[in-house]
């Protein structure tokens, strides 16, 4: 009986591993290889180049020729997006240090947006799906929050750390390292729970073909992966000004 | 510490990631970020002045409507003195003529008057000489015949028929 469990778990296992296997399509290592400073996931580093390009290209060819009276689709995405998030950043921060962070935000934004949707392009896999880049930009972000709170805010930035009494140091400090762990793997957890659900529910076809349409499934959760790509930038952008405007505001 | 992160996938990627960012923001700032402040402001811009504009076009085009309209006042009230004055000027030329034609056939009766008199006093003078005529026939009948009553009864008659039939 036992045997046979476990039979039937290396199976399943075996199917994952077989869709993994047949999506790599490109030979990346799945074990992180060392480049001369150390061990990296060469999988994820030529990922974040693909988006970077891809950011690029399309960040330039829509700025490219902008025009004032008659914007064009690009253009016109990009520019919403950005009154969008300088929108929020306003609201947040006020119009002074928004309009000194907006490249930021901008550019954190429509970098994570890329990110999580590169996932959705079968043999590629989003950055984001990595916990080391999630965490290594909220830790940016969470460094980036502590220098600018003692930019704005002088020594006295400390103080938070000991209110309301001295003895909830240790509750602030576990609350302020909690900030960047929690900013990085929710974005993480749910752009690599995406990922994984996609390729086992491409594993399910062979099952799932002649019960419930084979690919519809995965067709519904690839359409649901944008929205949640979306979603998760939203957040991270959205957390990563607010943090700012916590550590940074004046009446703390 | 060393097993949590490699426990959880953790090595130098993250510093690897991070570098890659950097550079992508750094790129972005340099290349896209200010074309796209700079579209934006010059449509804040645009979009202001042309409100502003509108505004102050609007304004003139009150301003005209207003001066259009006082000078329509203007007109109409001058028309309505022109056609009163050219009422009244008529109304003076028709009494003026009335008078004139008054006058007129006054002067024309008056002179018919003047006629008749004239004439009358001709016949008058006319009747006057023919009865002294008559007067002097008579004597010289008188004087000629011998006169009986019936004689100067006919002859009374005879003048006064003839008085008569005189046109008077």
């Amino acid at each position: 009986m036992s045997a046979a469990a476990e039979g039937h778990e290396a199976q399943s296992q075996d199917i994952l591993a077989k869709v993994h296997h047949d999506l790599n399509v490109w030979g990346f290592p799945d074990e992180p290889i060392d480049l001369g400073f150390g061990p990296v996931f060469l999988k994820t580093i030529v990922m974040t180049w693909i988006v970077m390009v891809l950011v690029i290209i399309f960040t330039v060819s829509a700025t490219r020729n902008m025009q004032l009276k008659r914007p064009g689709k690009l253009q016109l995405m990009v520019e919403e997006m950005f009154l969008f998030l300088r929108g929020l950043a306003v609201e947040n921060l006020g119009t002074k240090k928004a309009n000194s962070l907006m490249f930021l935000v901008f550019s954190l934004f429509i970098y994570l947006l890329f990110s999580n949707l590169l996932g959705l392009v079968p043999t590629m896999m989003s950055p984001t799906a990595d916990v080391n880049t999630t965490l290594g930009m909220s830790l940016s972000v969470f460094i980036l929050a502590q220098v600018l709170g003692l930019y704005y805010k002088g020594p006295s930035y400390f103080k938070h750390f000991v209110q309301p009494f001295v003895f909830f140091l240790p509750i602030n400090i576990v609350e302020e390292l909690s900030k960047p762990l929690t900013h990085g793997f929710r974005i993480f957890g749910n752009i690599y729970a995406g990922e994984v659900l996609i390729a086992v529910l491409l594993g399910l076809i062979p099952i799932t073909a002649t019960i419930f349409g084979g690919f519809i499934a995965s067709v519904v959760w690839l359409s649901f992966s944008i929205f949640v790509g979306f979603v998760q930038a939203f957040i991270f952008t959205m957390l990563t000004i607010v943090y700012i405007s916590m550590s940074s505001a004046e009446s703390h | 510490m060393g097993g949590i992160l490699d426990s959880l996938n953790i090595n130098q990627t993250l510093v690897a990631q991070v570098f890659n960012f950097v550079i992508l923001l750094i790129f972005l700032r340099i290349v896209v970020y200010p074309h796209i402040v700079r579209v934006l402001d010059e449509r804040q811009n645009y979009i202001e002045n042309s409100v502003t504009a509108a505004e102050e076009e609007r304004k003139q085009a009150e301003d005209l409507r207003q001066q259009y309209l006082a000078e329509m006042q203007k007109s109409k009230d001058e028309a309505r003195d022109i056609i009163q004055k050219a009422s009244k000027a008529g109304e003076e030329q028709a009494r003026e003529i009335i008078e004139a034609a008054k006058a007129e056939s006054n002067r024309i009766k008056e002179s018919a008057l003047e006629d008749i008199n004239r004439e009358k006093e001709k016949a008058v003078a006319e009747l006057r000489e023919q009865v002294a005529t008559l007067s002097i026939l008579v004597a010289s009948k008188i004087v000629s015949e011998k006169i009986t009553a019936d004689i100067q009864r006919g002859m009374i008659d005879e003048f006064i028929k003839e008085a008569g039939d005189l046109p008077c």
